[in-house]
């Protein structure tokens, strides 16, 4: 038998005919940007459904006693809100969505290393999407997101539906992380080395590892819950001798890395989007770089830092209080380099740009009240209150869905070869910046002055603010209103984009827009750092790229 | 495109008004968090309280301090960096790609301020968890949708109102009937989970007489919104004794027994000691010993638990009758001496609890 003959340029270098047919091309699609694209926006209905959820709590605390729905829907909707915003959009969002959207083109690749895989990931979750959905149905949870038992015990059937749908949407983070992994070590373009992958790579890079390996531990525990619910086996009733706090131990253990799956590819985003609005590179590459790594690494170490109230043992809990205050400098390092990287540089107020400095300004706030958090003393003050309330939202909004409209007015030329309406834009950052800051700040005092998280009435002090906080939530929800409308209006009638839109240096932007079905025509060469707006760019072998000659002929079937 | 690679970089006169205003503004707001005065708008109801408040207020001026340098940074270097309509085509920024000396201050300064940080936050933490071990024992109970309190010479528990006099140290120690709450009083600056299985306990002394909201922070069931109606009474040793002795003549009869799971009291008639030897052998040797007291496996040796007067009383103070016994082996335990399985759990019948008690009555 022959041995079949190694194209130029190695395994990647040979080219598959793009599919023919609709179902093949936009429906089960092995194409990474193709699912990056089902991902983005299957991850943006299920926002605006979460969203609307959002605005039913807030409605709901528009009075003291509540009153626009019982008690238990109050908290149906809640813990439906908080776990499909982080299960169903933020997550899939950053990771399916702009990383299987951006990395491959970043690094020179012209899929990632398991298209199936790939294609199995994004179809595993619209069908979780909806099976947490339909728990309404049967009763959803009502224990939030985090459904501690032994009150998710007594939950309603749909708490057990609950945990069957985000442990597959585990199952389809965790193969999306072999996948990113095994892509980026094994599929880089020649020269890609590591110190000159972009920071949005470098951010993949960071987060694969942690759905790979953190997201099992949910799975377990998420399983045993199943099991204990349908099956009355005890791993946490503590009348038959199971341990309620082994939950805690487990979900925190996937959670809190999860903060960082949440955040370190929004950091590649906003890595990307300043330097190329300020034409200027990007301050401390090196320490950006590895500062989400060490991020990432200690991001194991930490889990009990929510469960200071928990009864853990005194002196157990001072290294998970000193570590994650650890995990603050290498943070502080990269506020302050994205900071120095509009240092006389020249800055293009694109929306893009507005979201990034929004990004950085908003995020740098929710840090420094998780540094308070961390401190136990004032933890046992403020746990369980709306201070986390609001210090989780500056961090998951503020922070993560901010690098996500970023990444959108960024990157949307490269889906649709169309730019988003800029005046649209601008009015969506500020009504989404007021809003926002109106919304969730209120809630660091309300939580310190004796308001809880979870609950569906109040204490009638806190009326005027809970009041504030709701008409300025109806505000964000105007604001992303006008996001949908400039997207649906833009797809059909944007300016067109051309390949390069904002004069940016990565790999992606160096092709046309939308890019070919095999991404490049030859695999580039790569010879430098791609943020010297000084320099030639840095890569060989595009040459052809922008021209209309054909791709090299597809090799052989197999 | 143009290059612009600056020779030796420097800081213009525009950067250093900047971080002048800003360091004035970051002054100003340490000194507003070192001035506030936050017990007006949450009194600091025990020793302990004002010592998280210097807490925070140290955190919140740090905080605040650095946090407008980095926005004030943000902010003047987007007006004073933005791009001109007179600037040439292509023009670029400054190509600057990193600055060791200033990258190492600006690890190694945080990285101090993480060491300041951790040994004041230990200190106060210490500070809480060091108040005496001797001081009125009391033990708040969670249920859906209410907390009961059991005191040391009141029978049964005290519902409503948690009374504690001023300037007496106190062990508060939690458990919970079914699922978890957080017994949590703001003006304590103090929260514990009160977790099914577990007794967890917090300590402190009250220092300003009042009454204060306790408040559930764990989600615990439909009404748990609604568990924010009690309150911690803080008031004078001679109003808190009248407190006292209403509740010891109010209570004067009621049951120390904990109610049994699914209700009907347990008969012990007819209980058969040598099957109950058996069946100790079989069921709890794993975990009790035939010894003194103190002789701990899992749980205390339970040689003389219902005649040895030196045996440790409940935590009511009375010492353990066969009821009480029988009802801890048919609701499983959780207490200070840590928990135990219940009947069901331990696959235990009421004949075989009758038996035990027959059995655990002859060990003298």
């Amino acid at each position: 038998m022959a041995v079949a003959a190694i194209p130029a340029g190695g395994i990647a270098g040979h080219i598959h005919p793009e599919p023919q047919g609709f179902v093949r091309r936009y429906v089960f699609s092995l194409d990474h940007k193709i699912i990056g694209i089902q991902y983005i926006i299957t991850a943006f209905v299920f926002m605006v459904l979460a969203g609307l959820l959002a605005e039913v709590i807030r409605t709901q605390l528009l009075n003291a006693n509540g009153g626009f729905v019982a008690p238990d829907t109050y908290n149906e909707v809640y813990s439906v809100h908080g776990s499909a915003m982080v299960w169903l959009v933020i997550i899939p969002l950053l990771t399916g969505g702009f990383g299987n959207l951006v990395f491959p083109l970043q690094i020179g690749a012209r899929d990632v290393a398991f298209p199936w895989l790939n294609m199995l990931s994004f179809w595993i979750f619209p069908v979780a999407g909806l099976m947490l959905f339909s728990s309404f149905l049967m009763g959803a949870p009502t224990a939030g997101w985090m459904e501690y038992p032994p009150v998710s015990l007594q939950g309603a059937a749909g708490t057990s539906m609950w945990a069957a749908a985000i442990f597959l949407v585990g199952v389809s983070s965790t193969m999306t992380g072999i996948n990113f992994v095994v892509t980026i070590l094994k599929m880089r373009a020649p020269g890609m080395t590591f110190t000159r992958m972009p920071l949005f790579v470098w951010g993949q890079f960071a987060t694969a590892p942690l759905l790979m390996i953190a997201t099992t531990a949910l799975a377990a525990a998420l399983a045993a819950l199943f099991i204990e619910r349908q099956f009355g086996v005890p791993f946490f009733d503590p009348t038959k001798g199971g341990s309620p706090v082994m939950w805690q131990h487990m979900f925190w253990f996937y959670s809190h890395p999860a903060v960082y799956i949440m955040i370190l590819p929004a950091f590649g985003i906003i890595s990307e989007v300043l330097p190329t609005f300020s034409r200027k590179p990007i301050f401390g590459y090196k320490l950006i770089a590895f500062s989400s790594m060490a991020i990432a690494l200690a991001g194991f170490m930490v889990w009990a830092h929510h469960m200071f109230t928990s009864g853990l043992a005194p002196f157990l809990q001072v290294p998970f209080m000193i570590i994650t205050f650890v995990i603050g400098v290498p943070t502080g390092i990269k506020i302050f380099s994205w900071t120095a990287t509009l240092w006389r540089g020249k800055i293009h107020y694109t929306t893009a740009m507005l979201f990034a400095i929004g990004f950085v300004g908003l995020f740098t706030l929710g840090g420094i009240t998780g540094i308070f958090l961390a401190a136990i003393p004032f933890d046992l003050h403020v746990h369980g209150t709306y201070f986390i309330v609001g210090h989780i939202h500056y961090v998951l909004v503020g922070g993560s869905l901010m690098g996500v409209f970023a990444g959108m007015y960024y990157w949307f030329p490269k889906m649709s070869g169309r730019l988003l309406n800029e005046t649209l834009g601008k009015l969506h950052f500020w009504l989404f910046f007021i809003g926002f800051n109106g919304t969730f700040i209120p809630m660091h005092w309300l939580g310190m002055l004796g308001m809880p998280r979870e609950v569906a009435t109040y204490d009638p002090q806190f009326t005027f603010w809970n009041r504030f906080e709701s008409f300025s939530s109806y505000l964000m929800t105007f604001a992303i209103l006008i996001f949908f409308v400039n997207v649906l209006w833009s797809i059909r009638n944007g300016k067109r984009s051309g390949p390069n839109p904002w004069g940016a240096r990565t790999l992606e932007w160096q092709i046309p827009s939308p890019p070919n079905y095999y991404n490049f025509k030859h695999i580039p060469t790569i010879y430098g750092l791609p943020y010297d707006f000084s320099q030639p760019l840095p890569y060989k072998g595009l040459e052809d790229e922008l021209t209309d000659s054909p791709p090299p002929a597809a090799a052989g079937a197999h | 495109m143009i290059e612009n690679r600056a020779e030796p970089v420097r800081l213009d006169s525009g950067f250093w008004g900047a971080t002048a205003v800003l360091t004035l503004l970051a002054v100003a707001s340490i000194v507003f968090w070192y001035v506030f005065p936050i017990d007006r708008y949450l009194p600091e109801a025990i020793v302990t309280a004002r010592q998280v408040d210097t807490l925070f207020r140290f955190m919140a001026a740090t905080g605040s301090a650095l946090y407008i340098f980095v926005a004030g940074y943000l902010v003047f270097f987007s007006i004073a960096y933005r791009a001109k309509a007179s600037d040439p085509p292509g023009a670029v920024g400054v190509q600057i790609h990193d600055n060791r000396k200033l990258e190492f201050w600006w690890t190694l300064i945080p990285s101090l301020f993480v060491v300041l940080l951790s040994i004041v936050s230990v200190r106060i933490w210490y500070e809480i968890m060091l108040e005496p071990e001797n001081g009125l024992v009391v033990e708040a109970i969670g249920h859906q949708f209410d907390f009961t309190f059991r005191y040391p010479q009141i029978n049964g528990e005290v519902t409503d109102e948690m009374h504690l006099p001023l300037g007496v140290p106190v062990t508060l120690n939690l458990t919970s009937a079914e699922v978890i709450h957080g017994f949590w009083v703001p003006a304590m600056r103090l929260k514990n989970d009160t977790v099914p299985g577990l007794v967890t306990s917090i300590r402190f002394t009250p220092r300003l007489v009042g009454r204060y909201p306790i408040i559930c922070t764990q989600f615990c069931g439909v009404l748990h919104s609604q568990m924010d109606k009690q309150v911690l009474v803080i008031e004078n040793k001679s109003s808190f004794d009248r407190w006292f002795k209403g509740w010891q003549q109010k209570n004067a009869h009621a049951s120390n027994a904990l109610p049994a799971a699914g209700g009907g009291a347990i008969s012990l008639q007819g209980g058969d000691v040598a099957s109950g030897k058996q069946l100790f052998s079989q069921k709890c040797t794993a975990c009790h010993k035939l010894a003194p007291f103190d002789q701990k496996l899992v749980g205390p040796g339970l040689l003389g638990v219902l005649h040895d007067p030196s045996h440790p009383n409940l935590v009511n103070g009375q010492a353990a009758t066969p009821p009480d016994v029988a009802t801890i082996l048919q609701n499983g335990y959780t207490g200070s001496m840590g928990a135990m399985p219940n009947a069901s759990a331990n696959g235990l019948s009421a004949k075989d609890i009758a038996d035990l008690v027959a059995f655990l009555n002859t060990l003298k």
